[in-house]
């Protein structure tokens, strides 16, 4: 099972939020690419960037603190938050990003996904899917919607999509444990790479999320907690130590 | 010493330069077919479709180019897709003629497991030198591709098992050709990357 270490970044600086709560966030770095080493140095093999300011102003404020984490770790590195257009992702593969992660503008309008898929190559797309009990969350995660999150992706399936990530936002910064019930019948229902996300807090949860069949899991709060090692994580979940 | 590598409009390059810039390296990324003669050593990159790809190259004479490198015995290093660009034929979306520069065709995957192969696997070498030198004993790669390399062992510098065992590495004379992203592999990748400009 892949791992994904996770750096949230607002305002250029590396954070984390509780339950996608823009007010209630913690600054635990001021540069995200020392994050990002860290994690490269434990053995990270790939590494999840959330860019929490895209999410809100459809800008890219955040392009320098991606760009200096891409000059500073040699793994792939897949990113979401504020992707509105096909320019934006060109923008962040041009960069030197490896998966644009595209989020709202899925369920706004998903034959932009099937646009983003033909252009770019599904093994550069994924879509990220929030939801709360089994149904779709939009905008920064303050609605939720009367969408099956399995309806969704196989809807995204259909557009040619590979990869969800799957974030339960009820679990997001808990340290609940990962909503493994409905992570599962994700997969078990679309037959995707499903990367579990939300809620991991110990090694447990990274057996479970395994068990079901993920592709992979993001690690984030558990990892700036230390609740987690992330060299141990990898060398049993990664490597079958 | 200066690395050109070359852009023929498809796809991120900036991970390979910076890449090598990281080591220290010098390069370039050109699409101008004078500026890349002057290079003493040539990446082919790439990501995205063979028939797109290998049409702007003829457009550009980097088939030529590329020709006259390997004559020259310059070392020559294609990546992914670049790498598959390489050899004589690629049966992505119909039936493509390639550079040529390798002998062996590209086909499609197939195994009963996921299509694209996407992540890391383990690099099983079959000659050290000169690209695998210094390397840990287990030492894992990142892939992304959905059709594969099928050429003679003789060429064959590495292997991997996905599903079955696929051939990810060639190299003949100065001509070195990899399946996996070394620009993207952590530290073993970095080695690749520092044992190619070190030739």
């Amino acid at each position: 099972m892949q791992l994904y270490p996770a750096i949230d970044i607002k305002n250029g600086k590396c954070v984390r939020l509780f339950q996608g709560q823009f007010d209630q966030e913690t600054i635990y770095n001021e540069h995200p690419y020392d994050v990002a080493k860290q994690w490269e140095d434990l053995g990270a093999t790939y590494i999840h960037v959330v860019d929490l300011d895209g999410a809100l102003d459809g800008q890219w404020v955040n392009q320098e603190a991606m760009q200096k984490i891409i000059d500073t770790v040699n793994v792939p590195i897949q990113t979401g938050g504020g992707v509105r257009t096909l320019d934006d992702i060109k923008q962040r593969l041009d960069l030197g990003i490896e998966r644009v992660i595209i989020g709202t503008m899925a369920i706004k309008n998903p034959d932009f996904v099937r646009e983003a898929v033909q252009r770019f190559g599904s093994k550069h797309i994924a879509v990220g899917i929030d939801a709360k009990n089994g149904k779709v969350a939009t905008h920064g995660w303050e609605q939720v919607s009367d969408i099956e999150a399995v309806d969704f992706a196989r809807t995204m399936k259909a557009m040619g999509v590979e990869v969800i990530i799957y974030t339960d936002i009820s679990k997001d910064g808990t340290m609940a444990g990962p909503n493994i019930e409905q992570t599962k019948a994700l997969v078990d229902a679309t037959g995707m790479d499903i990367i579990a996300s939300g809620g991991v807090s110990k090694m447990q949860d990274l057996e479970n999320t395994q068990a079901i069949g993920v592709q992979g899991t993001i690690i984030g709060k558990a990892l700036y907690l230390n609740a987690i090692a992330l060299d141990e994580a990898i060398a049993t979940f990664e490597r079958g130590e | 010493m200066a690395i050109g590598i070359i852009d023929y409009g498809m796809g991120n390059l900036k991970s390979v330069s910076n890449a090598i810039q990281f080591l220290g390296g010098e390069c370039f990324i050109s699409n101008d077919y004078d500026a890349l003669c002057q290079a003493d050593q040539l990446i082919l990159p790439g990501v995205g479709a063979f028939k797109d790809a290998i049409e702007l190259i003829r457009e550009k004479k980097f088939d030529t180019l590329l020709k006259e490198a390997q004559e020259q015995g310059k070392p020559i290093l294609g990546i992914c897709l670049g790498m598959q660009l390489m050899f004589d034929s690629s049966d992505e979306f119909g039936h493509h003629q390639g550079l040529g520069l390798l002998p062996g065709k590209i086909i499609k995957l197939n195994v009963p497991l996921k299509i694209p192969h996407m992540g890391w696997n383990r690099l099983d070498i079959q000659k050290t030198a000169p690209l695998f030198k210094n390397l840990p004993e287990e030492a894992y790669v990142y892939f992304v591709h959905s059709y594969y390399l099928e050429t003679h062992v003789d060429i064959v510098s590495a292997t991997t098992y996905y599903g079955k065992e696929i051939q990810i590495a060639a190299q003949q004379g100065n001509t070195y050709a990899l399946q996996f992203h070394p620009e993207k592999s952590g530290s073993v990748g970095l080695q690749i990357l520092k044992n190619f400009m070190s030739l």
